[in-house]
């Protein structure tokens, strides 16, 4: 109601109601600044640590019912004993100021009068004290004597009937029912909880508290409802930090900003974009989220059912193949100049692979294809993420006990396996949200170095992807220990830290509007053992230049 | 039921009694049905209203009085807030800024202002509203004083 809707005032992030945010509000690029490209995961890093390491401090927190309602009366609390007024009291005015403590002490304290007949809590009655004689109920018009009258501050008189059906009227009308005022039509009077406690039936009164506590997330500029389906949790976030990103404790992610799901580096605008285009194309992409394309040579259909793109057909014909760009697995190096280039749109599209396929020739728009590549990257990443989701709940439910029986090893130093599995996870979601960056992309120089960090995460997390999918399958079949399995362990713990170290830069360089082409090239000098085929180099002086060569 | 059913009598003696106090609004009660009533207001001076008598028809739902009754013009009358064909009117007070406090009586003084300060931005009749919005009170007013000697005044000879 009031006109301060939209504005978040500074009180709110300075006032000492954060207290039980866990961290400060570090940079993100201090905090990993100084971490090895190499190193291996440490073993007692736990899940979520391990996945969030290289994210900004924590700056939310996820709240279950209780929480809501402890919080929710901790601000009540306070108000009421800093303003010395009634619980009830406090409580009007938090909803009138959308639960902001501090904003509500800012008010009171410039000009108590004011608050006070802004929300209606009046110090004294507005009409004359009753003198004992019989009073008309303001609504049904009959008589009763002064003690059968119910009224708040104000002094209204009407009968606890039609204050109940006042009551029980405007509760199910909605949440309005939550800034009730005196039945007389001038007055200002705020009707209080107490009022409700005292004269709402039963089940009127659940919906009441209902909507009061919802009302403290739905009407909190730093609180949400966790998105996600029958989730009941909300998220309490502190702004003015880096990421948006937040992870519920039901598992989902998403971003605090726009509530898509999470999608960092890539903006919410961007995002937005993306999903509005996708919605428009939804027709025409049908057909690629069909998880089958026939094999490149033996023209079976292949079922694509592992997360990563590296395909092998049937026997006999166990033609090994690029699920994206469907030619011959081991081209990739040669071909593609000594690296994985299968997100790179001009490449594609110079060789002339997309005359080839039916289907795409029929596209007679450029557009279109262009928006095909990206799509489809974008689609295929998805699905092979929630592969991995479903892989990393089949391996904590059996396979690990069955992996720790075999190889004698306490589940707990199987951790590697779960790691790799939330790094892949982790990766997927980034690399799919950089092909939506990637679409609306428009600067060349920029897009090749986009297109080179993005290639050489993709191809470390394809690497990653395989090894846990297809290397660890013998173990679990094995017969007993073996040093294999500690070499297996060496290779996927190291391919991991690889992995998450492409990702890192990819993200940070994604985040700086890939302003920062100088350093972030020398920094994935280290992980990748020749720089020189970095066709990035071309645009680096020029992007850095052009923003005056920060660093990081 | 009943407890609507005793209100509207006690706004229906009320009535009886303040005839005379109000000579701008005539209610009254539907001789068979105590939820159904109809007022004859005057036009309020200076408006292009001005001796015109409208006839509003009220219809009372059982929840009353902590529903609104529903109201509209049975008279035609040329005004943004009011439409122009159904009679119905646009007026908080008969929607989410009711109050059981209110009465018939009361409508009708709230529907009397609202003939006096019409609110074009947010009109049932667009024509009569764009005139006011585009800052036509003379093509307005004559419109209305129109409508008004049309269907507001008994007919002379
Ligand atoms: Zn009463
Ligand atoms: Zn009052
Ligand atoms: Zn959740
Ligand atoms: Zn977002």
């Amino acid at each position: 109601m009031d006109s301060d809707d939209g504005m978040l005032d500074a009180h709110d992030l300075e006032s000492g109601e954060d207290d039980f945010y866990s961290g400060g509000t570090d940079d993100y690029n201090d905090s990993d600044a100084d971490e090895p490209d190499y190193g291996f995961v440490e073993e007692d890093v736990d899940d979520s640590a391990m996945v969030a390491s290289h994210r900004s401090q924590i700056n939310y927190v996820v709240l279950k019912e209780e929480d809501i309602r402890r919080h929710q009366q901790d601000d009540i609390g306070r108000v009421a004993m800093v303003l010395s007024i009634s619980e009830v009291e406090a409580s009007i005015l938090l909803l009138h100021y959308h639960w902001s403590v501090s904003k509500v002490h800012d008010e009171w304290f410039a000009d108590e009068e004011r608050v006070r007949r802004t929300v209606g809590i009046l110090e004294g009655p507005v009409i004359p004290t009753p003198d004992g004689r019989e009073l008309t109920c303001g609504i049904c018009f009959e008589s009763f004597r002064p003690e059968e009258i119910v009224s708040v501050a104000c002094g209204h008189p009407f009968c606890p009937t039609c204050w109940t059906g006042y009551i029980s009227t405007t509760i199910n009308d909605g949440p309005g029912c939550l800034m009730l005022k005196c039945p007389d039509p001038s007055c200002p009077a705020a009707v209080g909880q107490d009022m409700f406690e005292k004269l709402a039936s039963k089940e009127d009164k659940e919906k009441y508290y209902r909507y009061f506590l919802r009302s403290y997330i739905e009407d909190n500029r730093k609180m949400k409802w966790c998105p996600a389906p029958g989730c009941e949790h909300a998220i309490d976030f502190a702004a003015g930090t880096g990421s948006y990103d937040v992870s519920c404790l039901c598992s989902h992610s998403f971003c605090w900003n726009c509530t898509e799901e999470a999608h960092r580096p890539v903006d919410c605008d961007t995002v937005a974009q993306w999903i509005l285009k996708n919605s428009a194309e939804s027709e025409n992409m049908n057909w690629i989220l069909a998880n089958s394309k026939p094999c490149p040579k033996c023209k079976r259909p292949i079922e694509k059912n592992h997360g990563c793109m590296h395909m092998t057909c049937t026997p006999p014909c166990k033609y090994e193949f690029c699920w994206l760009c469907l030619n011959a697995w081991t081209d990739h190096g040669e071909r593609t100049g000594g690296f994985y280039a299968c997100n790179r749109y001009e490449a594609a599209k110079q060789e002339g692979l997309y005359d080839e396929a039916e289907k795409r020739r029929e596209m007679a728009k450029n557009s279109l294809e262009r928006y095909t590549h990206y799509y489809e990257r974008w689609a295929s990443n998805q699905t092979s993420r929630q592969k991995a989701m479903v892989d990393l709940q089949i391996m904590r439910s059996e396979k690990l006990e069955k992996l720790s029986d075999i190889h004698r090893t306490p589940e707990s130093q199987l951790k590697f396996i779960t790691d790799a599995l939330l790094q892949i996870i982790e990766c997927r979601r980034v690399l799919k949200w950089t092909y939506a960056y990637g679409y609306y992309l428009p600067d060349h120089d920029k897009r090749q170095f986009f297109e080179y960090l993005q290639g050489e995460a993709e191809s470390g997390l394809e690497r990653l992807h395989k090894c846990v999918e297809k290397e660890l399958s013998v173990f679990e079949i094995a017969e007993g220990p073996s040093d294999d399995f500690n070499h297996f362990r060496t290779k996927l713990t190291g391919l991991t830290s690889i992995t998450k170290t492409y990702f890192e830069n990819l993200v940070k360089a994604l985040e700086n509007g890939l302003a920062d082409v100088d350093s972030q090239a020398a920094s994935s000098k280290s992980t990748n053992s020749k720089p020189s085929k970095s066709k990035g180099g071309g645009g680096k002086g020029k992007g850095s230049s052009k923003n005056g060569g920060s660093s990081s | 039921m009943q407890a609507s059913r005793a209100r509207l009598f006690k706004e229906y003696k009320e009535v009886q009694r303040e005839k005379v106090a109000d000579p701008d609004i005539q209610l009254v009660c539907d001789d068979t049905n105590i939820f159904k009533w109809t007022a004859l207001i005057k036009g309020p001076s200076e408006t292009p209203y001005e001796g015109g008598v409208f006839q509003l028809a009220f219809a009372v739902p059982e929840p009353y009085p902590l529903q609104p009754p529903q109201v509209r013009f049975l008279t035609k009358i040329f005004h943004p807030n009011v439409h122009f064909k159904t009679g119905e009117i646009c007026l908080d007070i008969l929607k989410n800024a009711w109050s059981p406090a209110w009465t018939l009586q009361s409508v009708c003084r709230a529907i009397i202002a609202l003939m006096a300060h019409p609110e074009p931005d947010s009109p049932l009749n667009c024509d009569s509203g764009n005139l006011l919005r585009s800052g036509d009170v003379r093509g307005f007013n004559s419109m209305a004083r129109m409508y008004t000697r049309l269907a507001a005044m008994p007919k002379k000879g």
